[in-house]
């Protein structure tokens, strides 16, 4: 069982975007690591353009980036691919940014900085709560 | 300008010398009026006392000689012996010195035996009624009084008489009516003596005077009584005696000037004086003017009412010294009102003066002057008080707007600080994601010597406390909502001492708390308050060296700056090393520390002064160096912000 749920893990697909290349960097470090398959966009725009060429189990989304930022990028991923939970990572976290994350339907928040154990951390909470989520769905379906 | 103090203060002036003018006209006039009609009525009835005295005293000037004569021997043989020529020259004499109009002798036989100006009837066969005469000889005694005398008895003593008791009717507006056109009979004033000779009555001696036309009587009253007083032209006084209800003989005054003889009484008079028998006293409108007028009957021999004796005061005389003295009244009450508007002018001048000067102040204040001139102090007791007042306020303006600025500078301080840490801490902790995560991830590696594990844990250790301060400098930054709720002072600050117990205790330090009682609920966060307090209390244990005490009190308190306004206090005070006086100003401002480096942000008492701010409350601060600090914490009852 739990092989499987590696494999699983393993074998799921994450976006990342920020227009910060060393954080992009960083997290691709710590997750490629922990056997992720990720991929790395520096804006809102290519975000979307990748997310219609292929399918991604969860993205990793940065609040402030130049012109489109992560608000705008969650809603419109929202609109067409509703299932993929996101996780919203900020440098400057107030409260208003995270109800307003939250409100945009935002699975889990991360401050800048993060130790890799804390996102990894943040990151399986998240796979938890969605698998958990289909199981309970799944019947109905 | 009518809405002015001022005008106020002079309309009250005026309205109540005004109202006190009014009420005093009115009454006076009225008493004024009263007076001087029962002055002048008074006058009236003891005026008409004297008319009857004259009158009466007239018909005793006939009586007089009469009796003399008929008391003497040689007139009493000569009538017994009816010697005519004896008896005329008597009589004529008589009719001289008493001013008779008819002397005569009746005999006993009911004759008329003989009479001045009448040897004529001495032959006539033809009695004619002589009512006095015959009253004598019914009673035997003297009779004297007012007679009524018929046309024929007149015209039997005298033609002439008749012709002057003969009196036309002259029209007279609310008079009765009356049918015939002329009065013919006379009223007359008459003597008669009976005469006796050796006791047997032999005959009657008789005189009188026609009232009719005569204004002797009339004139005298007016003479003597009034002493001929003209008031404007016209007889003051005046006198008439009426036969039945017409003027027979008066100096009463017709418009053309002729005595109103013919003119008669009016209907009420009449009614009240002849018909009812009584005094009648009151203003009346005679012939042609208003007289305070008194009337009384004059009953005849018989004792019948005939005719009324009159006198009456002109009342022009009495309106005109009552129109004086409503005059002199009026004055006196404008005079009053005149000074009451120039007494109330200086009155309101004075007032008006200090408040004057007052709103002076406060437009200089207002314009921005916080050193206005007020004027010297009134020695009125309230205004006195609004002038200190006054200074009270503004100086307590100078207090606040120092104390505003003060906190002006320190939130345009936080506020700069905050935009400029908000901007910091999202730059650095970019940077700060890729040295934390590549150093967790170079330590996560196993082929790696203990020399490169330990330097790569400074790093981390150091990005660690990098991160912890761009944490602070972020929480610093932002304006954190308060969550207020009730909360018991005594007990937060009681929670806030025990989480510090433990230090104080490694270090040797004493905390004392004396919590005031019966102090008011509070809304506050308490969180953020907390927080507050644990700063201070932190900041007490840091100064205080291991042997001291930090007291901490709680009462409540009026603030500092905002005059009255009741809150509660917190005081910290320790037994530290002081501040020194340079720092005191800097203590509230952001990365201000004195702290030994990585000991503190600088940022503790400036998040602790947001706080306190954002509750609309106070902190203050005293130090003597070497004897310790002490922080006052003050916050408002009601939330005033």
């Amino acid at each position: 069982m739990d092989s499987n749920r590696g494999e699983f893990l393993n074998t799921m697909k994450i976006l990342i975007v920020d227009d910060e290349p060393i954080v992009l960097d960083s997290c691709r470090k710590v997750l490629e690591e922990d056997g992720f398959d990720v991929h790395l966009v520096p804006s809102a725009d290519e975000a979307l353009k990748a997310l219609k060429d292929e399918e991604f189990d969860l993205l990793l989304v940065d609040v402030k980036m130049p012109k489109h930022d992560g608000m705008y990028l969650m809603q419109k991923v929202k609109e067409q691919w509703p299932d993929i939970p996101i996780i919203v990572m900020s440098g400057y976290t107030t409260p208003a940014t995270i109800t307003d994350g939250a409100k945009m339907g935002a699975a889990a928040f991360i401050a800048k900085p993060f130790t890799p154990d804390e996102l990894i951390k943040e990151l399986r909470q998240v796979i938890q709560k969605e698998k958990q989520h289909e199981k309970t769905e799944s019947p109905c379906n | 300008m009518f809405s002015s103090t001022r005008s106020k203060l002079i309309a009250s002036f005026l309205g109540v010398s005004f109202l006190v003018g009014v009420v005093s006209l009115f009454i006076g006039s009225q008493l004024l009026y009263k007076s001087v009609l029962s002055e002048a009525t008074n006058r009236v009835r003891l005026d008409l006392n004297a008319a009857r005295e004259i009158y009466l005293s007239r018909i005793k000037a006939i009586q007089c000689p009469l009796t003399i004569t008929s008391l003497e021997p040689v007139f009493r043989a000569a009538l017994k012996k009816r010697e005519v020529s004896e008896l005329i020259p008597r009589l004529e004499t008589v009719a001289r010195r008493a001013e008779l109009d008819f002397v005569g002798i009746v005999r006993k036989e009911g004759e008329t035996l003989c009479g001045v100006g009448k040897s004529s009837l001495r032959c006539k066969a033809v009695e004619i009624m002589n009512p006095i005469a015959e009253l004598v000889f019914d009673r035997k005694v003297p009779v004297s009084g007012t007679v009524i005398l018929s046309k024929e008895f007149l015209s039997a003593e005298s033609p002439e008489l008749a012709d002057r008791a003969r009196i036309g009717l002259l029209p007279t507006p609310r008079a009765a009516p009356r049918a015939e056109e002329e009065e013919t009979s006379g009223m007359a004033i008459a003597v008669a003596i009976p005469v006796f000779e050796e006791g047997e009555l032999i005959g009657v001696i008789y005189g009188g005077l026609l009232l009719n036309r005569n204004q002797t009587i009339v004139d005298t009253v007016r003479d003597t009584v009034f002493q001929h007083e003209i008031y404007k032209g016209r007889n003051i006084g005046t006198a008439t005696i009426f036969f039945n209800d017409l003027r027979i003989s008066t100096n009463v005054m017709t418009p053309d000037g002729k005595r109103a003889i013919g003119t008669r009484v009016s209907k009420e008079v009449k009614e009240h004086v002849l018909t009812k028998g009584k005094r009648w006293t009151d203003r009346a409108f005679v012939v042609n003017d208003w007289y305070i007028t008194a009337y009384e009957p004059i009953e005849d021999i018989f004792g019948e009412r005939v005719g009324m004796l009159y006198v009456g005061v002109l009342e022009a005389k009495y309106a005109d010294m009552r129109r004086k003295a409503l005059f002199i009244l009026i004055s006196i009450i404008v005079a009053g009102m005149a000074l009451a508007v120039g007494l109330g002018y200086l009155l309101a001048n004075k007032i008006m003066n200090p408040v004057h000067q007052l709103i002076k102040a406060s437009q200089e204040v207002s314009e921005g002057s916080l050193t206005p001139e007020i004027g010297p102090l009134s020695k009125d007791e309230e205004m006195r008080v609004l002038q200190n007042t006054f200074k009270d306020m503004v100086a307590s303006m100078v207090r606040r707007r120092a104390e505003a600025e003060n906190r002006l500078i320190q939130s345009e301080k936080q506020a700069s600080v905050g935009r400029l840490a908000a901007g910091v801490a999202h730059e650095i902790n970019n940077p700060l994601t890729g040295v934390l995560t590549y150093t967790h991830m170079l330590l996560r590696r196993k082929d790696i010597g203990n020399d490169i594990r330990s330097d790569l844990q400074t790093i981390a250790e150091s990005t660690e406390r990098v991160r912890k301060i761009v944490k602070g400098l972020l929480d610093f930054s932002r304006q954190i909502k308060l969550d207020k709720e009730p909360t018991e002072v005594n007990r937060l600050v009681g929670s806030a001492i025990s989480l510090m117990d433990n230090q104080a205790l490694v270090k040797g330090v004493t905390i004392k708390f004396n919590s005031g009682e019966n102090l008011p609920m509070l809304t506050l966060d308490r969180n953020q308050f907390q927080s507050v307090l644990l700063n201070m209390i932190i900041n007490a244990l840091d100064a205080t060296e291991p042997g001291g005490t930090i007291n901490i009190y709680t009462a409540t308190g009026l603030s500092a700056s905002d005059t009255g306004h009741k809150g509660v206090e917190i005081t910290i005070a320790d037994t530290g090393c002081g501040i020194p006086a340079d720092n005191l100003d800097k203590l509230f401002d952001p990365f201000f520390s004195t702290k030994e480096v990585g000991q503190g942000t600088g940022l503790g008492l400036s998040v602790s002064y947001g706080i306190v701010q954002r509750h609309g409350g106070t902190i203050r601060v005293q130090s003597e160096l070497g004897k310790g600090s002490t922080f006052f914490i003050w916050i408002p009852i009601e939330e005033n912000f």
